[in-house]
């Protein structure tokens, strides 16, 4: 148990799309940082640290970009940090805010992060260089060819088709359809999906994310700063984290700890936060997840992995309509980051559409009757995970 | 606060590791701190990283360094902004009492990055970065702005450079490189006027580790000596732009200072037998010194500081490292007797834009 209550108590996004040309880097941050503090009723003077959401700077091209961002974010002056887990970076950085709050050093704590990804020509060339220098620069190796062969792999061990994928991403889209902030959203087909160009066997274009610029924050605050400014705050009930290793061959085969194919790193880290949550059915307990899925293949093995369902049955699932607004559990209302990736705070939005829904603020894409969500991060080779659990009431 | 260290280790410093690389060094050293500490890494319920990509050369460093870090299949986290801040957020999940045994480890293998470049590309791109500003620079309007703020003249820097050189050469952890001359001080070329070349702390390659504690651990695990306790940390950041007031007022280094003293239970820095100051300049060190008024009676940087050894990105988590070794009783030849109570700096950002404090007492 945690020494102090947290909560979340306000929430700020701007539109995620392309390119944001009104704005320089740290005025985008600013925007979601206000609109966090509006949303919670608090000046920046009320913020007693800031935890700085952010990956690879290499994206937009300046190193250490929250320095420059100091000031805009109204950190001066204050204990300020910048967390970076690669695209688990928003979990983990949700996580630091959660300890300076848990710990009773602060009252309130600003999350806030920015990202530009379309500032770099190719962000794939960027994402090669996350690879070992001697061992794997030369392949073709990017996240998209990364977890391409992980999909053939999940295929192949539960006999999935593209088409229950396809099916993943016309969800998605049509979720999103009711969500302001979304880069890509639309009512397609699975037909439009399969028609789309291929990329890497078993993904087509529509399978992969956008890649994404804008901005999101969060304030988290204690128990006192929460009953004095709101009146319907997302508890985080639960964190859990798990950091693989780097070498997807090591995660494959018998004496494998973790299946890469499954994302098994998310059982442990999963089996963890419920027992903080006090979470023993997640099926049942939880009616809304926010999956971090770059890729229409992401969804199922995280929903497995965290018992929402058997191995294998995600997608028999998904085929019955179990994962649609207000079914049996409502996956990515927001319609996740199949369709809105800005890398460095992909994983605060994931947090952030989660409290929005069990805060009752969700707009068009409110779930009804929202108690529990559950959030998710993923990063590096599929190797950093994270979830976070948010309750209506505290535990 | 109610979190200790159990055990550390500090790579041998080195201007270059040359017959490593950056995982050998990493792993050599957190298997170190857990054989300090009697810990198997399987007691370990989290990993705390500090690393800098742009200085480690790779788009996410901890994806090759969380393993050898002790991280594999923990709950990991890494923050950017230097190997003290790392410690910051340790305490606080410690502090938090979700975890309870953790592993701290942050690095700099500063030979392998050209750290200038990395430091230009620092630059937003609309006004700093065409005017050609880096590191040096910046410290060279901290050194005229300090000299003009505290009075420090081109003889006081060159002296605290020798003093700090001296030090450092008794310090087995350290490079213990030769005491330069006045001469070869006051000859050193200019790198950012008023600053020179030799006033300049060199940076090294290094890397440092923790084992750290919950007041709980130890309930449960009584036989175990912790070697010091974490009694406060704060830790603040200033404005990003380069103003003259900004420069010389180092509001956020005496914050720093006030926040852990206060945290710490502690009346003044009087308290205070140690101090390890991230100096990375001789006006650093002359301004750091005038700007918190240290007492005589308080040792400042027994260990040489960065003139010892400066793996730039973590050099104030190495002065934590000398401040609990001073604290336990194990600082070798600069082993300041009848310490108590010891604080360690580091900053981080143009002109030390971040700064960081943490004092450790007995446990």
């Amino acid at each position: 148990m945690p020494k102090n209550r947290v909560a979340v108590i306000g929430v700020g996004e701007t539109v995620f799309k392309n390119n944001i040309v009104d704005k320089t880097y740290v005025e985008l941050a600013q925007q979601a940082a206000k609109a966090a503090l509006d949303d919670a009723g608090l000046t920046p003077d009320d913020i007693d640290a800031v935890v700085f959401s952010m990956a690879p700077t290499q994206f937009m091209g300046v190193n250490d970009v929250d320095k420059w961002a100091v000031d805009s974010v109204w950190a001066s002056g204050k204990p300020f940090m910048r967390v970076h887990t690669g695209g688990a970076t928003g979990g983990s950085a949700l996580h630091a805010g959660y300890a300076h709050v848990a710990s009773g050093m602060y009252r309130a704590v600003l999350v806030v992060g920015a990202d530009r990804v379309t500032e770099t020509p190719d962000a794939q060339h960027v994402l090669n260089l996350i690879w070992d220098l001697f061992y794997e620069h030369d392949f073709a190796l990017n996240t998209v060819t990364m977890t391409a062969l992980a999909t053939q792999r999940y295929m192949h061990r539960y006999g999935t088709t593209e088409e229950q994928f396809a099916r993943v991403v016309v969800r998605s889209r049509k979720n999103a359809l009711k969500n302001p902030y979304a880069h890509l959203k639309g009512n397609i087909t699975v037909e439009d999906v399969m028609n789309s160009p291929r990329m890497s066997w078993p993904y087509k274009l529509f399978d992969i994310c956008p890649r994404s610029a804008g901005a999101a924050a969060v304030v988290l605050a204690n128990e006192e700063a929460t009953k004095s400014h709101c009146s319907r705050p997302a508890f985080i009930n639960g964190i859990g984290g798990r950091t693989s290793t780097v070498f997807m061959g090591d995660r494959v085969g018998p004496f494998a700890d973790a299946e890469l194919s499954d994302e098994a790193e998310f059982v442990s880290a999963g089996k963890e936060a419920y027992a903080q949550a006090g979470i023993t059915n997640p099926m049942k307990e939880i009616q809304v997840v926010e999956l971090y899925d770059p890729f229409s293949s992401t969804q199922f093995p995280q929903l497995e992995s965290l018992g929402f369902c058997e191995r294998g049955q995600a997608q028999n699932l998904s085929d019955e309509g179990a994962f649609e607004m207000g079914a049996l559990l409502s996956v990515n209302p927001s319609g996740g980051t199949l369709c809105s990736n800005p890398i460095g705070v992909t994983g605060l939005v994931r947090v952030a559409d989660a409290a929005l829904q069990v805060m009752g603020k969700a707009g068009e894409g409110q779930v009804a009757g929202v108690q529990n969500a559950l959030s998710t991060a993923i990063g590096g080779s599929v190797q950093f995970v994270n979830c976070t659990i948010l309750g209506a009431d505290y535990v | 606060m109610d979190t200790y260290v159990l055990g550390l280790a500090l790579h041998p410093a080195s201007s270059w590791v040359a017959d490593k690389r950056l995982e050998e060094m990493v792993f050599d050293t957190a298997k170190a701190a857990l054989d300090d500490a009697g810990i198997t890494r399987d007691e370990l319920d989290h990993v705390t990283i500090a690393a800098c990509d742009e200085l480690d050369g790779r788009s996410i460093s901890s994806m090759l360094l969380s393993a050898p870090a002790g991280a594999y299949l923990k709950d990991e986290i890494k923050v950017t902004d230097s190997g003290l801040i790392g410690l910051c957020l340790e305490a606080m999940r410690i502090e938090s009492g979700r975890f309870h045994l953790g592993l701290l480890s942050s690095w700099n293998k500063s030979s392998k990055a050209p750290f200038e470049d990395v430091m230009r590309m620092r630059c937003e791109p609309f006004y700093t970065r065409d005017i050609g500003l880096n590191a040096s620079i910046a410290d060279g309007f901290f050194a005229r702005a300090v000299s003009d703020a505290y009075g420090i003249s081109e003889s006081d820097a060159n002296s605290a450079v020798r003093a700090s050189y001296q030090r450092a050469s008794d310090n087995e952890r350290g490079m213990r490189a030769a005491v330069p001359s006045l001469q070869e001080i006051e000859a050193s070329p200019y790198v950012a006027a008023p600053l020179r070349k030799m006033q300049q702390a060199p940076v090294t390659d290094g890397g440092v580790s923790m084992v750290v504690c919950s007041g709980a651990w130890l309930k449960k695990h009584p036989h175990r000596r912790p070697l010091a306790r974490l009694s406060g940390v704060a830790w603040r950041v200033d404005n990003y732009q380069l103003g003259e007031k900004r420069l010389s007022a180092l509001t956020g280094f005496k914050e720093s200072f006030q926040k852990a003293i206060a945290m710490s239970g502690l009346r003044d820095l009087s308290q205070l037998d140690v101090v390890e100051l991230d100096s990375q300049t001789a006006f650093h060190e002359m301004a750091f010194r005038r700007a918190l008024g240290l007492p005589d009676s308080c040792n400042v940087s027994p260990s040489g500081g960065p003139f010892a050894q400066n793996p730039y990105f973590c050099t104030g988590l190495v002065n934590a490292a000398e401040a609990v070794l001073q604290i336990s009783g194990r600082a070798g030849a600069v082993q300041v007797n009848g310490t108590k109570r010891a604080a360690a700096h580091g900053c981080h950002g143009f002109a030390q834009q971040g700064n960081a404090v943490a004092i450790f007492e007995g446990a």
